[in-house]
């Protein structure tokens, strides 16, 4: 009993240490960059960011020397802008990208008066869409392509006009951020898996999965190898190996937009793919542990002679002393592309500053370079991609020439699991590929299309007025659903007199619809009333047409 | 006033409160009310009505108590009643709040913002110009722009006055220079592509030009006789597109056109039952339900009864004084309850890998096989009971510990002289005691189980899969794990309507386990009394 005090006091610290974790987890200090502590005249730091081939007497526009603002002594009311920035911009940032852009925060400053403050953030895609609509968001943040679609659809995200620049990016890049026809972004660097070997067991890179099963199997049999190959996972991870078979997750339209109506993870190339890996895994030469970790550590001691991994283990491949190249899938599997990005927030009080900043300042080959050789991913900007002295950058972006860009549709969320299961109960030889991939493919279906699958709705102006639904053109409404009776699709409705249009929805959603002559994104079915009277709904899911009859 | 009177009262001799008592309590009182002022002031400006309206409750309540002599009693529990508000009263009511919103991805903003940010829009109406730019500013911190178009070679646009044509060196404005741009305009400096980029800001935000014709700067490369593409109509609450005079209506949170288009951003809207139903229809309830439950229910009551088997079964062996070392081991023990589970479960999940896990790994070496924990459903559901119990059982060692110390040895005595043996003495005198005390806990443990959610996701994310499921779900998961896949997981975005829709629905169901399960307490409490 004599000691409770003390316990009190040691609770009572341990409640401000966790205090002060909690507060301090997520934010390091913000750092405001301070302006060099000896007054300085810009002027002399003009050339780091003027390109040097140009004088600055022919060319006023870059010359400060002729610029009466700049110059403290002329002009001794905007010296302060130099010292102390009336604005600045704020950038949420990853450890990785902390210190980079700090490094050139003052050079920033210097050359457009205008401060820039980086903070430290651990799990930007989590605060982000917290912190924005609340006021609280920073001016830009960076991040992966896949979320960002769900940011530009939450309005989140203010567009990128790269004007000329664009032609410097990559296609795959600018495609990434790109959302509705619209740039939401300014891509910095590109991101894809690609085939790591152990140099000492595999000289040469196989060319095709055969190789890789002979070397490896080879390898098993001479007792250098416990495993030929150990996945990293079995859905993003493993599928270089689906592609290589003609696996795909959703269909593309003529214009390479994803089709989340056509799902392909039950499609003839994932089965292959699910066979091979299932034959493999029977036999031995593949491990049935698929953890990420397990995998890695399997090749940096030397267990497998391959290694399906990306660029973000390259650090700790290099660390481990595993003599490694990199190269391309073997019969031409292709792995996800990922962007990643810097995005501006839209509803930031310096949208137009923050989009200045982009375009001038960060899309320029000296700050790419750097983001670049600190990041180890190769810049979306392929003059800067193309003079990377890392070999290993140029071999991931050989290996992901032809990658395709991980989906950024929402549906995506609903894919990952059902298809991660359906590759485990192949691994684990409880159902045969055929079967575990139709059945994850129907899970897909059903938590895509939501409860609204299988739904065939004619949604329109005329919904509200007959009382069955609460508001017009809802797709999703129950209540003007159609009902199947041999074949075709009915519902009656009584209506009061009036004009009324509507059209053909599936699955509760305007993803699938149809319009006169049962054309898809046709125009509207109009039909009228002239007294109140019932309309009946008649729908034909072969010809797509919609009958309306009105009495 | 009625501090006074509270003082000068019949009961003042037993209060005993001096007027230097009077004097802080009513500056303390006043020091609170002052913050709570700023404080509902700042929510306010935030527009955070709702968590305004609690705080001003809860802040004219604790006036109420304390200034009024006949709440007297309520005053000793006033910081527990006010932190009860706070911490659990207002998230219960917000949750119940957003279940009924479709407050999530897509519909993040209020409508008050959603209409701000579609009305920022702005488009090029035909025969619109566009130009690229040259800024100019004057001392008093107005600006001028130089504008060159395709068929314009200079105009200069001011704010107020239209768009015209001027001579260089004429009116102030200074020759051009190799670009077409004045070298100077009078009462006014150049700005260049670097000086430019502090005021741009400001350059967005102003209209130049008079009238019908006005330019806007879009971006450092272009100014242009943009319009507002959407503009809000607040009596019949659409939005019309300006250019193809469109009207989107309000449908559930998005402005939606005839022909279904949707305007973003969503924003948030009450939109009834809908959660309710979505998750009532929901490919969820097609699972493997029954399967799940069963599991949910075991999982719940293994954990508490193993952990509290080897809590009191610890607990029994080193309540002999005599034990040497026991206090050393008894804090080793400890060690499980003090190290975050987080972590502790994630470094068993290491240890039991099947390839590289040191467990697997000794286990191998000394019978040649070993189980495999993630991917065979038995010893998966064996794993996690493993890890729960190792979490476990040191919080029932604590509680038996105490509980034991309390039973007195005159009972342990009387039985032992009426012949009855160590397992008889433990189970009609230990046990029984040991329950009065333990009880209560074990029904809070087994709640807490039952939605244990940190084991189950971060040890094995509810894996190994259940073959041919209508919908995704593993061995071992739980109803809390499974529903979370379903709504969540794998970046589906946030849906914190759904999201709160299904908590009030776990909430019910556990809710109901715990009312039954108190009942069972109160027997426990009965079998107490009558020993």
């Amino acid at each position: 009993m004599k000691n409770k005090k003390l316990y009190l006091l040691l609770v009572m610290m341990l409640m401000g240490a966790l205090l002060l974790v909690a507060c301090g987890g997520d934010t390091t200090e913000p750092t405001a960059e301070e302006p060099a502590a000896v007054e300085e005249p810009v002027v002399a730091e003009e050339p780091a960011a003027a390109e040097p081939t140009e004088a600055p007497v022919e060319e006023p526009t870059e010359a400060p020397v002729a610029e009466p603002t700049e110059a403290p002594v002329e002009e001794p009311t905007e010296a302060p802008v130099v010292e102390e920035p009336e604005i600045s911009i704020t950038i949420w940032a990853d450890d990785t990208r902390t210190p980079i852009l700090q490094a050139l925060a003052e050079e920033f400053q210097a050359t457009y008066g205008v401060g820039l403050v980086i903070e430290q953030i651990a799990d930007i895609n989590d605060q982000f869409p917290i912190a924005a609509p609340a006021g609280e968001g920073p001016d830009i943040l960076i991040g992966p392509h896949d979320r960002a679609g769900g940011w530009v659809a939450s309005g989140l995200l203010a567009p990128v006009d790269l004007g000329d620049k664009a032609s410097q990016f990559s296609q795959v890049a600018l495609d990434g951020l790109t959302f509705d026809g619209q740039l939401y972004g300014l891509p910095y660097a590109v991101e894809n898996m690609a085939l790591f070997r152990n140099t000492d067991l595999v000289p040469d890179a196989p060319e095709t999965w055969d190789d890789v099963i002979a070397v490896g199997s080879a390898l098993q049999a001479s007792g250098d190898a416990t495993f030929g190959l150990a996945l990293s996972g079995t859905t993003y991870d493993a599928f270089p190996i689906m592609t290589s078979f003609g696996g795909y997750v959703f269909g593309q339209d003529d214009v390479g937009n994803y089709d989340p109506s056509d799902v392909g993870i039950d499609g003839e190339g994932m089965v292959a793919a699910g066979t091979w890996i299932a034959d493999n895994v029977a036999s031995g030469f593949l491990s049935d542990n698929t953890d990420w970790d397990t995998a890695h550590v399997l090749f940096e001691t030397g267990e497998t002679p391959f290694l399906m991994g990306g660029p973000w283990a390259l650090d700790r491949i290099r660390e481990s002393g595993v003599p490694y190249a990199i190269s391309n899938f073997p019969s031409g599997g292709q792995p996800f592309a990922g962007v990643q990005g810097f995005y501006v927030n839209a509803l930031s009080e310096n949208v137009l500053l923050a989009q200045t900043f982009l375009v001038e300042f960060v899309a320029t080959e000296e700050v790419m370079m750097e983001l670049q050789t600190a990041g180890n991913r190769a810049s979306a900007m392929t003059a800067v991609a193309a003079a990377s002295e890392d070999p290993d950058l140029a071999a991931f972006a050989e290996a992901g020439a032809e990658a395709e860009l991980m989906p950024a549709i929402p549906e995506m969320g609903s894919v990952w699991g059902s298809w991660s299961d359906a590759f485990s109960l192949i691994i684990n030889g409880e159902q045969t590929p055929d079967e575990a991939l139709a059945n994850g493919a129907q899970q897909i279906r059903d938590l895509i299309g939501g409860a609204a699958a299988g739904m065939v709705n004619v949604p329109g102006s005329w919904q509200a007025a007959s009382g069955a639904c609460e508001g017009d053109w809802d797709p999703a409404c129950e209540g003007s659903a159609l009902t199947e009776a041999d074949g075709m699709y009915t519902a009656s409705f009584s209506l009061p007199a009036g004009d009324y249009e509507a059209k053909v929805a599936h699955d509760g959603a305007w993803t699938e619809n149809y319009g006169v002559d049962g054309k898809a994104d046709g125009d509207n079915y109009a039909f009228s009333m002239a007294a109140d009277g019932t309309v009946t709904f008649t729908y034909d899911p072969e010809t797509h047409i919609l009958e309306i009859a009105t009495e | 006033m009625s501090v006074l009177q509270f003082a000068n009262g019949k009961k003042s001799t037993a209060l005993s409160s001096s007027v230097a008592g009077i004097v802080v309590r009513l500056a303390l009182l006043s020091a609170i009310d002052a913050f709570a002022v700023w404080f509902l002031l700042n929510l306010i400006g935030d527009e955070v009505y709702f968590l305004a309206t609690g705080v001003a409750i809860i802040v004219i309540f604790v006036n109420v108590v304390i200034l009024r002599h006949d709440a007297y009693p309520i005053r000793w529990m006033l910081i527990g009643l006010v932190l009860m508000a706070l911490f659990a009263i207002y998230p219960i009511i917000f949750t119940i709040y957003v279940a009924f919103t479709n407050f999530g991805d897509g519909h993040l903003l209020s409508r008050e913002v959603a209409i701000q940010q579609i009305e920022k829009e702005k488009y090029l109406p035909e025969g619109g110009q566009a130009y690229t730019w040259t800024a100019f500013r004057a001392e008093d911190g107005s600006f001028a722009l130089w504008l060159q178009g395709e068929d314009a070679a200079g105009l200069l646009a001011r704010i107020g006055e239209g768009i015209t044509a001027v001579t260089p060196g004429e009116a102030g404005i200074g020759e051009l220079d190799a670009d077409g741009i004045p070298v100077s305009i009078e009462g006014y400096e150049r700005l260049n592509r670097l000086t430019v980029v502090r005021y741009i800001n400001d350059l967005g935000e102003i209209s130049f030009g008079a009238g019908d014709a006005v330019v806007r700067v879009r971006s450092m490369d272009e100014a242009a006789e943009l319009k507002p593409l959407y503009q809000y109509d607040p009596e019949r609450d659409i939005m019309v597109n300006q250019e193809t005079g469109v009207e989107y209506s309000a449908v559930d949170g998005t402005f939606t056109a005839p022909n279904g288009d949707e305007l973003r951003p969503g924003f948030q809207a009450a939109v009834g039952l809908t959660n309710f139903r979505r998750f009532f229809v929901s490919p969820a309830l097609r699972g493997p339900l029954v399967q799940i439950v069963l599991w949910n229910f075991a999982f719940a009551f293994l954990s508490v009864f193993l952990t509290f088997a080897m809590g009191l079964a610890i607990a029994i062996i080193y309540n002999d004084p005599n034990f040497p070392g026991r206090k050393i081991i008894q804090s080793f023990l400890l060690i499980p309850y003090t190290i975050p589970s987080l972590i502790t479960i994630l470094i068993w999940r290491g240890m039991l890998n099947p390839d590289v896990g040191i467990i697997n790994k000794t286990i191998e070496a000394l019978i040649g096989t070993s189980p495999a924990w993630f991917t065979n459903p038995w010893w998966a559901k064996a794993g996690v009971l493993l890890v729960n119990l190792w979490l476990g059982y040191p919080y029932f060692m604590l509680i038996c510990s105490g509980a034991l110390q309390a039973i007195p040895q005159d009972i342990y005595q009387a039985a032992e002289v009426d012949g009855a043996n160590a397992w008889q003495r433990f189970r009609k005198i230990t046990l029984p005691l040991l329950l009065v005390a333990v009880g209560p806990l074990l029904v809070a443990s087994f709640t807490f189980n039952f939605n244990n959610f940190n084991i189950i996701f971060l040890f094995i994310q509810g894996g190994p899969p259940i073959a041919g499921a209508a919908t995704r779900a593993g061995h071992t998961d739980i109803l809390i794990s499974y529903v979370y896949n379903l709504a969540f997981a794998g970046g589906r975005g946030a849906d914190y309507g759904l999201a709160s829709a299904i908590t009030i629905i776990i909430f019910l169901i556990v809710a109901a386990i715990t009312l039954f399960q108190f009942r069972y307490t109160q027997m426990w409490e009965e079998v107490g009394e009558n020993v």
